[in-house]
C-alpha cells in the first residue's frame, strides 16, 4: 500500500495550472456578483464554485486510487450507464427541461441539477480508447482497408447513440464536442493516412455542398428545419452571419459579448469594472467578463494557460507507453480543445454562439467535476508512467 | 512486442500534427482577440459609452377615502396581477413568443380581440402564406403598404382557422403590444387564480419582462354614494378626452387611471400618489445597463370627507320615505315631482355633513320604481327659491336705508295699472314690521321694499309701476354677498351659480324679492342660510375635510387641512342680521310662524325660513303646467348654530303637502339624536377605561 502511494508521481505543473484557472474563475465570479440579473444577484457563486472544486478534488483522489489500466474494465459498463442516463431523460420523472432543452436531472434532496451529457463525454472517451486499444492489440498482420473500416465502424457504432441522443435534447454544443473527440481520437487511432485523407476529403465535400445549398436557397433550408430541433442552431448560424439584422434575437448576445470584450482593450477596465450587461455571464459568457476587466493581456494569459495545459497533456500522452493511456489523453485533449476554442471563439465573434461552458472557469458543478475528473485521469496516467517503464526494462 | 512498437511508431508524428493544429487554433483565438480588443477596442468603448436614458414609472395604489369619523368610504382591494415590462425595441415576434408561452399558464378573456388583432396574429403565424397574396408589382410597395394590403386580403375562412387557443394567444399578445418600453403594464388582473399566479411566478424567467405583482381595484362600501364620490377610470379608457392636456402636462400617461367625476376627480392630484420613477441607462441596442430609483413611490394621499356617513345614510332614507309618502298619497297628481335635494352644513366651518339628491324613477313593466342617489344635483340643479330668500331682501332694504328697523307696511293686495293684483300667500296678515314680515312670510312687505329700491317710494293703487333701473343691481348685490347667485366655491369639479336675471324690468325686481325670479342651487341656499346663522360670514363649503398622508398603521398624519375659509363678510351692521335671525327664529318657534306648527316643540330651538315658489313647467309649445317648489332653509340651535340646512322639493302639484317641513324636522331630529348617542357612548367608553384602570389597580 505504502509502495503504491510512493510510486505515485504528481504532476505539479499541471496541478498548478488547474488551480490557477479555478482561482481565476472564483475571482471573476466574485467580481460579477452584483451585475447579475435580479433573480440571482448577490449569490456567492465564487463560494459555490470553490465548494464544487473541493468535491472535484475528492473525485480526483478517488480516480487516483485506481490504476489507470484498470479503467479498461469499467470502460464499457460506464459507457452503457451513460447512454441509459441519456435515454432516461425522455421518460424518467426527475428529468427537467431548462431553457428549452431536456438535458437535466433534478437531484431531489440537494436541489441541484445534473447534466448527464457532461459525464457522457468522459465515458465515451474511455470506451473509445478501450475499443481502439483492443482493436490494435487483436489485429494480426499488416494494416489494410479492412483494418481501417472495422476500426472506423467500431468507433462510429460507439459514437452514434450518444451523439444522436444529445443532439435531440437539443444540445448542439455537446454534440459537436463529441464529434471533435472522435475526430481527434481517430487521427491517432492508427487509421492509415490515405484513409484519413479520403475521409477528410469526403467530409469536406459534403460540408461544402451543404454550405452552397444553404447559401443559394437559404429560405428553403430554413423552412425545412423550421419546427425541428435544429431550428435554433440554424438561427444562430444566421445570426453569426449577419449580426446586426438579428440584433434583438439570437445575435444580441454575440454583439454584447464582443462589445464587452472589445471595450476591455489592452489593459482592461480593472476588477469590478464591467460596464456591459451580458446574459449568462457567470456561466457560458464568463470569458467576456475576464476580457472586459483584465483586457487583452489578462485574457491572453488565460488562453496561454489553457494552451500550456493542453501542451502538457499531449506531452504526457507522448511519454505514455500504454496506447490506452495515449488514446484516453488525446480524447480529453479533443474535448478541452474544442470547448475552449468554441467558448472563447463565440465570445469574440469568431464562431457562432453555442451554449458551452469554458472548462474550469464557467460556473457549474457538473462541468467542473467532469473536467477535474478528466485531469484526474491524466494525473493517473502520468503517475504510473515510471512504474510501467520500470517493468518493461526489467523484462 | 514488435506489433506494439509498430503500433506506437506512428504516434509521435500524429501527435505533433495534432499539437500543431491546436497551436493554430489557439493562435487564431489570440489573433481575433487582438482584432477585437486592440484594433477595434476603442470603437467598442465608444459604442458602450453611447447610451440612452429611459425613464419608467410604476403606478402606486390610490389614496383611500374616509368620512369625518374615520369610516371607510372608498378602499383599495389588492388583487393579483400579471405585468409585462418590455425591454427596448421589442419585436412583434418576441411578444408572440411570450404570449404563446403565457397562454399555457393562464386563461384570458378573448372578448376584446378585434378583427384587426386576429389578422395581425394570423399574419404573424402565416407570414409567407400572407405575403404570397401579393404579386411582384405590389412587392415593390413600401413595407407598411404591403402589410396593409396583406391584412385586407386575409379572408374570413383564413381567420376562421384560428382556434380557441389561438384567440387566447391573440388576446394576450394584444395586451403585450400595448405596453410601453421598460414600464410595467398590467396584462391581467381580473380573476387570476392562485395556481396561475404560482405557475407564472415560477416560469417567469422563460418569458423576459413578465412579472407577477399586485394591482388594486376601487372598493366602495357605500355604493349609493358613488354619484358624489365619482369613480376611477380603468386603463382601457385612459385619460378623459377633455382633460388630456391638463394631465399630460403633469406627466400622466395616456392609460393612467384617473378619477372620473366627483371627489375622485377633484382631488385626483392628491389621490394619485407618487409613482416610482426609475431611470434606466440603456446602450444603443436598448439593453438596460443600469437602472436607478430616482423617486421612491408613495401611495396616494388619503381623503377625509367632511361628510358624516351615518347622517348621510339617515338623510337619504328620510328623503326617500317622505318622497314616497307624497307620491303614493296622490299618484296621479304629482307626476312632475321626481326629486328632492337636501344638504346639511356646519355654518361655522363650511363642512358639508350630508348631501342627498334623491331622484325617483317610475320604472316600467319590468322594473319596480326605484330611487337613484344623484347627490351632485345639490350643486348642479337650480330652482326658484321662493320665500326662503326674504331674509336677504330685508337686509337689503335695511342696509340701503329704504326701510328702517321696525318699519311697517300693511299687507294688502297691490294693484298696478295694467297688471294682475299682487298678493301674499296667506291672507289676513295685516300690518307687519320687518321681523313679522319674515315670520309670516309677507310678500307685500318684500314688494314694497323692492319698489323703494327701484325708486317707487310710496304706493298708490292703480298707478303704473315706476323703476329707476338700479333696483335690481342693488338687490342682487346683497344676494350675491350671501351666496345667492354666486359660485359657492365648493371643492367639486363642477357647480352651477344659478339661473340669474338679466334684462330686468320693474316687475322682475319685485318677483326677485320673493324668490320668484332667479334660480339657485341647494348648495347656494345652505350657504345663504349659514351666512345668516353665523352673523354674516359667507363660508366656502367643503366636502373634503382634510387630506392625510398615507400610513400603513392607521395613524393620522395630516398633509393638508381644508381650513374654514371665509369668502366674504356681508357688509352690513350686525343689528340688521340679528333682526333677520330673530325673524327666522320666530318662523320656527313662535305662534304664527309659517313652520312653527312643526318645529315649535323641538328642543334644539331651530330657526329658518320656509319657501313656496310657483314654478310652472313648459313641456311643449304654449302648454303650461303649474307646479310648486317647496323649500326650507334653516339652522339650529338659533343662538349657537352648529348645523345649517337647505331642502328643495321642486315641481310638486299644488297640493297641501309639507314635504319640506317634514324632511326638515326629521333630519334635524336625527342630527341631534346621533350627536347625543355619540356623546353618551364617548362618556361610557371613557368610563369603561376608568373602570378598567381601576380594575388593573385592584388586580395589582
Amino acid at each position: 500500500m505504502n509502495d503504491s502511494i510512493k510510486r505515485q508521481r504528481l504532476d505539479t505543473f499541471m496541478i498548478l495550472i488547474v488551480v490557477l484557472l479555478v482561482i481565476i474563475s472564483c475571482i471573476t465570479l466574485f467580481s460579477l456578483q452584483n451585475t447579475l440579473p435580479a433573480a440571482i444577484r448577490g449569490r456567492p457563486f465564487y463560494i459555490y464554485q470553490g465548494v464544487w472544486f473541493i468535491a472535484g478534488v475528492i473525485a480526483v483522489g478517488a480516480i487516483m486510487l485506481v490504476d489507470f489500466d484498470q479503467y479498461r474494465r469499467f470502460a464499457m459498463p460506464l459507457y452503457w450507464i451513460g447512454v441509459l442516463s441519456l435515454v432516461g431523460l425522455f421518460f424518467l420523472p426527475w428529468a427537467v427541461r431548462l431553457n428549452g432543452a431536456l438535458s437535466w436531472y433534478q437531484i431531489p434532496i440537494v436541489n441541484t441539477t445534473v447534466q448527464p451529457a457532461e459525464f457522457m463525454k468522459l465515458f465515451l472517451i474511455l470506451a473509445l480508447a478501450h475499443v481502439i486499444a483492443s482493436h490494435n492489440e487483436k489485429w494480426e498482420g499488416d494494416k489494410n482497408l479492412k483494418y481501417d473500416f472495422i476500426l472506423l465502424g467500431k468507433m462510429f457504432a460507439l459514437t452514434l447513440p450518444p451523439f444522436y441522443l444529445i443532439l435531440i435534447q437539443p444540445d448542439t454544443g455537446i454534440a459537436v464536442v463529441i464529434l471533435f473527440i472522435v475526430g481527434f481520437m481517430a487521427l491517432i487511432s492508427g487509421l492509415r493516412w490515405r484513409f484519413i485523407f479520403s475521409l477528410v476529403g469526403i467530409t469536406f465535400l459534403i460540408t461544402a455542398l451543404a454550405t452552397i445549398i444553404y447559401l443559394t436557397f437559404p429560405d428553403e433550408v430554413s423552412a425545412m428545419f423550421a419546427d425541428t430541433e435544429f431550428e435554433h442552431a440554424l438561427e444562430r448560424i444566421q445570426a453569426w452571419q449577419d449580426p446586426t439584422q438579428y440584433q434583438d434575437g439570437s445575435a444580441a448576445q454575440a454583439i454584447r459579448s464582443a462589445l464587452a470584450v472589445g471595450s476591455g482593450q489592452l489593459f482592461g477596465k480593472g476588477i469590478m469594472g464591467t460596464e456591459v450587461y451580458v446574459y449568462e455571464r457567470h456561466t457560458d459568457m464568463i470569458f467576456s467578463a475576464i476580457a472586459e476587466q483584465f483586457g487583452f493581456i489578462g485574457s491572453s494569459i488565460v488562453i496561454v494557460l489553457f494552451f500550456l495545459l493542453i501542451y502538457r497533456i499531449i506531452q504526457i500522452a507522448l511519454e505514455c507507453r500504454d496506447p490506452f493511456g495515449t488514446y484516453l489523453s488525446i480524447g480529453i485533449v479533443g474535448m478541452l480543445t474544442y470547448q475552449i476554442f468554441q467558448n472563447i471563439g463565440m465570445s469574440i465573434q469568431l464562431i457562432p454562439l453555442t451554449g458551452l461552458p469554458l472548462p474550469f472557469i464557467s460556473y457549474g458543478g457538473t462541468s467542473l467535476i467532469v473536467y477535474l475528473a478528466a485531469i484526474g485521469f491524466i494525473l493517473n496516467i502520468h503517475s504510473r508512467q515510471k512504474s510501467f517503464m520500470f517493468e518493461t526494462e526489467n523484462r | 512486442m514488435t506489433n506494439q512498437k509498430k503500433q506506437k511508431s506512428h504516434l509521435p508524428l500524429r501527435l505533433n500534427i495534432l499539437f500543431f493544429i491546436i497551436f493554430i487554433l489557439f493562435s487564431l483565438l489570440i489573433l481575433q482577440l487582438g482584432v477585437v480588443q486592440i484594433l477595434n477596442g476603442e470603437e467598442a468603448q465608444q459604442e458602450v459609452n453611447r447610451t440612452d436614458k429611459v425613464v419608467s414609472e410604476t403606478p402606486v395604489p390610490r389614496g383611500k377615502i374616509f368620512d369625518r369619523n374615520g369610516e371607510i368610504v372608498v378602499d383599495n382591494e389588492q388583487k393579483y396581477a400579471i405585468t409585462y415590462t418590455p425591454r427596448r425595441n421589442v419585436q412583434p415576434e418576441d411578444n408572440l413568443r411570450i404570449a404563446e408561452q403565457l397562454s399555457q399558464y393562464m386563461d384570458m378573456e378573448t372578448g376584446e380581440v378585434t378583427e384587426r388583432d386576429q389578422k395581425d396574429y394570423w399574419l404573424l403565424k402565416n407570414w409567407d402564406k400572407g405575403f404570397a397574396k401579393l404579386d411582384e408589382e405590389e412587392k415593390q410597395l413600401s413595407d407598411s403598404d404591403q402589410y396593409q394590403l396583406v391584412l385586407e386580403r386575409i379572408t374570413e375562412d383564413e381567420l376562421s382557422t384560428l382556434t380557441e387557443d389561438d384567440m387566447k394567444v391573440a388576446a394576450i399578445k394584444r395586451e403585450l403590444d400595448r405596453a410601453t418600453q421598460l414600464t410595467p403594464h398590467v396584462i391581467k388582473s381580473e380573476g387570476i387564480t392562485k395556481e396561475e399566479y404560482a405557475v407564472i411566478a415560477e416560469n417567469s424567467h422563460e418569458m423576459p419582462g413578465i412579472n407577477v405583482s399586485t394591482d388594486w381595484d376601487r372598493m366602495v362600501p357605500y355604493q349609493e354614494f358613488t354619484s358624489l364620490i365619482g369613480t376611477v377610470r380603468n386603463r382601457n379608457r385612459g385619460l378623459p378626452r377633455d382633460k388630456v392636456n391638463f394631465y399630460q402636462n403633469l406627466n400622466y400617461k395616456l392609460n393612467d387611471r384617473v378619477g372620473d367625476r366627483g371627489i375622485e376627480e377633484e382631488y385626483e392630484l392628491y389621490l394619485q400618489g407618487n409613482k416610482e420613477i426609475r431611470e434606466h441607462i440603456t446602450d444603443k441596442s436598448g439593453n438596460v445597463i443600469k437602472s436607478e430609483v430616482i423617486r421612491q413611490g408613495e401611495r396616494g394621499k388619503d381623503i377625509v370627507l367632511s361628510i358624516d356617513m351615518e347622517m348621510q345614510q339617515a338623510l337619504d332614507e328620510i328623503v326617500q320615505e317622505e318622497m314616497l309618502k307624497v307620491i303614493n298619497e296622490n299618484p296621479n297628481k304629482n307626476e312632475h315631482f321626481d326629486k328632492t335635494l337636501a344638504v346639511m352644513m356646519d355654518p361655522n366651518t363650511g363642512e358639508v355633513l350630508a348631501m342627498s339628491g334623491q331622484k325617483y324613477y317610475e320604472g316600467d313593466e319590468d322594473t319596480e320604481p326605484y330611487f337613484n342617489n344623484e347627490a351632485y344635483r345639490v350643486l348642479m340643479d337650480t330652482h326658484l327659491p321662493g320665500s326662503t330668500v326674504k331674509g336677504a331682501t330685508v337686509i337689503a332694504g335695511l342696509d340701503s336705508g329704504v326701510i328702517e328697523p321696525g318699519e311697517t307696511f300693511r299687507d294688502q293686495p297691490l294693484r298696478f295699472r295694467g297688471s294682475q293684483d299682487k298678493v301674499s300667500w296667506t291672507p289676513g296678515i295685516g300690518v307687519v314690521d320687518d321681523i313679522d314680515a319674515i315670520k309670516r312670510s309677507s310678500n307685500i312687505y318684500m314688494y314694497r321694499t323692492a319698489m323703494r329700491l327701484g325708486g317707487h317710494w310710496d304706493y298708490t293703487p292703480n298707478e303704473s309701476l315706476r323703476y329707476n333701473g338700479e333696483g335690481f343691481d342693488l338687490l342682487s348685490s346683497y344676494y350675491r354677498q350671501f351666496g345667492l347667485g354666486s359660485y359657492t366655491g365648493v371643492d367639486y369639479p363642477r357647480e352651477e351659480n344659478g339661473f340669474l336675471g338679466s334684462d330686468v324690468k320693474a316687475n322682475d325686481v319685485l318677483e326677485m324679492a320673493i324668490g320668484q325670479h332667479e334660480n339657485y342651487t341647494a348648495m347656494q341656499l345652505v350657504q345663504y342660510v349659514s351666512t345668516i346663522a353665523n352673523g354674516g360670514y359667507r363660508m366656502e363649503p367643503h366636502i373634503v375635510k382634510q387630506i392625510n398622508n398615507p400610513t400603513n398603521d392607521g395613524s393620522n398624519s395630516v398633509y393638508e387641512a381644508n381650513e374654514p375659509n371665509v369668502l366674504n363678510k356681508v357688509n352690513v351692521p350686525d343689528e340688521y342680521i340679528e333682526r333677520v335671525q330673530e325673524g327666522f327664529r320666530q318662523v320656527f318657534q313662535e305662534p304664527g310662524g309659517t313652520a312653527s306648527y312643526r318645529f315649535s316643540d323641538a328642543e334644539y330651538s331651530p330657526a329658518g325660513k320656509t319657501g313656496t315658489a310657483e314654478s310652472a313647467i313648459y313641456p311643449g309649445d304654449n302648454i303650461r303646467i303649474d307646479t310648486l317648489n317647496l323649500l326650507l332653509v334653516g339652522y339650529a340651535p338659533h343662538d349657537d348654530p352648529e348645523v345649517a340646512f337647505a331642502i328643495v322639493a321642486p315641481h310638486l302639484d299644488e297640493s297641501d303637502s309639507h314635504i319640506n317641513n317634514e324632511i326638515g324636522r326629521r333630519m334635524l331630529d336625527k342630527y341631534f339624536e346621533i350627536k347625543e348617542e355619540r356623546q353618551s357612548s364617548e362618556e361610557s367608553s371613557t368610563e369603561d377605561e376608568e373602570n378598567e384602570e381601576s380594575e388593573e389597580e385592584s388586580g395589582e
